[in-house]
């Protein structure tokens, strides 16, 4: 099994954090997507929209997408558990992540990906539309602060993948995307640390 | 149990097909989005985004987001199965379904939402970018057009969410004029299959 990944995508982290949380010995392999190694044909055999990460298992099939593989390894791995132990923590889990993704990680991305310099000339850009992303994630932050104030994490009373995506979409407009940490959201700042300090945050 | 649901939009629409295939009855209520009953308090106490559909479980509690509500019934009632049945099957269903949800989907109801009347006046809309999503769409139904040359469902050779998602993303695609083109065969003839399941009426 080996992980084809890039370090500076937030897609791949996602994965990275959640095989370090599970303690699980995956060889990791660059794709250097700056340079375009994930548009290759080669590449592009293994995942056809080009994304990564992308999993490879030991009978020679691929997996993509971020959840997908993190679903695999579950089933193979169940703990420490992060995607649910029964059906309505499942339900609840997933609920939390997605609305972590859509939300919260895919509206950074919009952001990023409208506005910034690096995809000029690459991608058809709006900044308008980025600039509308851009405040509903700042709108999505100060209720997730609210979310927070009754509980220690994002979906249930222990970390799971849920976590793993909201700390990732965070990371992504805060870092590459320059925006400042909202410095009122007490309870988001609190997680925020949390998370950041376990082990895994560093993968 | 209950689920508070709006008839015309594509989420909801996932898990009445899902249901149907699984044959459970859950009594729906509607929320008129038409009205914006979904941005109203009393409902955003059940989502507090204000998506649907939301299920509403007997002791009261509430579960959002359409695939989260598709894995709670899933768990429970695992046949017929739709979305995997080891750990590899899981993950390639799941897998597919996302490529339908964020390629295809996503991209025909953001046509919709930054071009339509509908959402005119309820969302800051951005039709240069609902030109894109649609590009988008269009692109990839022609791909999906190939894949589809070379097994008979999305996820492989039996029918699963990932059918879901993609005929309820399609048919949405209607509402800006995204179809499926006369020469992808493949794709035709596998929507021809999935809207002749009684499902797809639901």
């Amino acid at each position: 099994m080996k992980l084809y990944d890039f370090t500076l995508f937030p897609n791949p982290r996602r994965t990275r954090i959640f095989i370090a949380e599970k303690a699980l010995p995956i060889p990791l392999e660059q794709v250097d997507a700056l340079a375009g190694a994930n548009r290759t044909p080669e590449f592009l055999k293994k995942n056809p929209s080009g994304g990564l990460p992308v999993l490879e298992l030991d009978d020679g099939s691929y997996l993509a997408e971020s959840v997908a593989i993190c679903r695999y390894l579950e089933g193979l791995h169940p703990n420490p558990n992060l995607m649910g132990r029964d059906s309505r923590e499942q339900a609840f889990i997933e609920q939390w992540n997605r609305r972590m993704e859509l939300e919260l990680f895919a509206v950074v991305a919009r952001f990023f990906l409208n506005t910034g310099t690096f995809f000029k000339g690459r991608l058809p850009q709006v900044p308008e539309y980025g600039e509308i992303q851009r405040a509903n994630a700042v709108q999505r932050l100060k209720r997730m602060d609210t979310e927070l104030a009754g509980r220690e994490f994002v979906a249930a009373d222990r970390y799971t993948i849920a976590d793993i995506t909201a700390l990732v979409g965070i990371d992504l407009f805060c870092g590459y995307g320059g925006q400042p940490f909202p410095g009122d959201l007490p309870n988001l700042k609190r997680w925020h640390e949390a998370v950041s300090s376990r082990p895994s945050a560093k993968a | 149990m209950k689920i508070h649901e709006f008839t015309q939009a594509p989420n909801p629409r996932r898990v009445r097909v899902f249901l149907a295939e699984k044959g459970i009855q859950v009594p729906l209520e509607q929320v008129n989005l038409g009205t914006a009953d979904n941005r109203k308090p009393e409902f955003l106490k059940k989502n507090p985004m204000g998506g649907v559909p939301v299920l509403e479980l007997d002791d009261g509690t509430f579960i959002a987001e359409s695939v989260a509500i598709c894995r709670y019934f899933e768990d429970l009632h695992p046949e017929p199965n739709l979305m995997g049945k080891d750990a590899k099957e899981k993950a390639v269903i799941e897998m597919w379904n996302r490529r339908m949800e964020f390629e295809i989907l996503q991209m025909t109801a953001g046509s919709f939402r930054n071009t339509s009347e509908f959402f005119k006046g309820r969302i800051p809309q951005v039709p240069e970018y609902g030109e894109i999503c649609k590009n988008a769409a269009v692109k990839r139904l022609e791909w999906l057009d190939g894949e589809l040359a070379n097994r008979k469902f999305i996820a492989g050779d039996r029918y699963s969410i990932a059918d879901i998602t993609a005929m309820v993303g399609i048919d949405f695609g209607r509402t800006t004029g995204i179809k499926i083109q006369e020469n992808q065969k493949n794709l035709a003839r596998w929507h021809a299959e999935v809207s002749a399941r009684p499902s797809a009426k639901s």
